[in-house]
């Protein structure tokens, strides 16, 4: 066997074991170190998916648009559903704002066409008055479903820390990268997630 | 986050232990049950996206491409009758999306029917070059993922599916549209591009440091 026809039989046989192949290397250097440096190549090959993730934001965008094509649909209300009216106690106003606060600032963080991350801190900060003003905040939401619906609060509470989460992974990008339209994208996302799920409560009690 | 779980907070939560297998998800979500989605996609996620990324090299288009992906799938989902594997039909769909990306994008794509042909560069070698640098040691992961964007789109798509996510040559045949054989030669082939590539690298490095 030839160095050349040894480099072609590792097209059927990649690891050299075949009977003419191993004579072939027992006898070329050359040949011995080609077929070293490709099992090289193919043991890192195998380590470069390890830690490959999507962000977030590539399952938001995915579900936003399963919503619009109507792919997704909507779960059917239970009529009589136990949960109590929200609006009750707490009135319609009291859900829409930080709902509105958020999408607000979701929708300037991206329209913005320069920012810093003095900029971007300071509106994020707008948040957090808006809610409180109104009187709602994440422990105020979980607090209400805890009081009416208590089956239900594990899992706002397990959606509201992952769209927490999502928001400050995504703040954080925008922190680093202020000018990164996908990183403003990826934090509107973000943002609309957390203002769906207090929708979905104040939609519970129409 | 996903705001799927946003409409189970409607319905009884499910019981530990009773999570969706595939072949159920894959039902419930022909029906457009958001959870079943939200299952095929965390199952999913990390090999259709590693693929685009390893294909592109860029974050934000193997984003794009992967969700472009899922959204191809569940725009199709209803279609699916069971006679491949979901992964294997998912896994071509992705393929097929990033060529058709780095297509349009007016690279000099070369068809996994052109790559057949072979190149002079490409022919086995008589003389591997004594005086080559040598690829001791371990291979850096950043030097080997610039080596593969370098490869031609054919050679990239099997090499990523063979090396890096271990698919055999059957499956990348059904995947791709290849014979076994094809795929055989191709990985070849982008093996010894690779090598060649990575030892261009390090010889351009060790002339600098001698310059320097």
């Amino acid at each position: 066997m030839t160095c050349v026809e040894l480099q072609e039989s590792l097209v059927e046989i990649e690891n050299g074991s075949g009977l003419e192949q191993k004579q072939h290397l027992q006898t070329c250097s050359a040949c011995s170190a080609l077929l070293r440096e490709l099992n090289l190549i193919v043991e890192a090959a195998s380590e470069l998916q390890a830690c490959d993730e999507p962000s977030p934001r590539v399952w938001n965008s995915i579900e936003i648009a399963l919503r619009e094509e109507g792919i997704i649909r909507p779960q059917p209300t239970d009529r009589h559903s136990a949960l109590p009216s929200f609006g009750t106690r707490w009135g319609l106003a009291r859900w829409l704002v930080p709902a509105a606060a958020i999408l607000l600032l979701a929708v300037g963080i991206y329209e913005r066409k320069s920012s810093s991350n003095e900029q971007v801190t300071q509106e994020a900060l707008v948040v957090s008055p808006a809610i409180n003003a109104a009187g709602l905040n994440d422990e105020d939401l979980l607090q209400e479903v805890a009081a009416n619906a208590p089956a239900m609060k594990d899992q706002y509470e397990v959606n509201l820390q992952r769209v927490n989460e999502s928001i400050r992974d995504a703040q954080g990008a925008v922190d680093e990268s202020p000018n990164d339209e996908d990183a403003r994208r990826s934090l509107m996302d973000a943002y609309q997630q957390k203002s769906m799920l207090f929708e979905m409560a104040m939609s519970q009690q129409q | 986050m996903s705001a799927a779980g946003l409409d189970d907070l409607t319905e009884p939560r499910q019981k530990p232990g009773t999570e969706l297998s595939e072949a159920e998800a894959i039902e419930r979500a022909k029906l457009g049950d958001t959870e079943a989605f939200q299952v095929l996609y965390d199952k999913h996620k990390r090999r259709v996206y590693s693929l685009c990324l390893r294909m592109t090299a860029n974050v934000a288009e193997a984003e794009d491409l992967a969700q472009e992906a899922f959204l191809q799938l569940y725009r199709k989902i209803a279609t699916f009758r069971g006679e491949s594997a979901f992964s294997t039909w998912l896994h071509r769909l992705s393929v097929n999306v990033v060529l058709m990306h780095l297509r349009k994008k007016s690279l000099p794509v070369v068809s996994l029917e052109e790559t057949t042909q072979g190149t002079e560069d490409d022919s086995p070698k008589k003389d591997f070059g004594a005086d080559d640098v040598a690829l001791a040691g371990s291979i850096d992961r950043l030097q080997l993922q610039r080596a593969v964007n370098d490869l031609p789109p054919g050679y990239r798509t099997i090499f990523v599916l063979h090396d890096v996510h271990g698919y055999e040559h059957n499956e990348i045949a059904s995947i791709v549209g290849c014979s076994i054989g094809n795929s055989k030669s191709q990985l070849h082939k982008a093996r010894m591009k690779l090598r060649d590539l990575l030892k261009m690298n390090r010889a351009e490095k060790a002339g600098k440091s001698r310059v320097g």
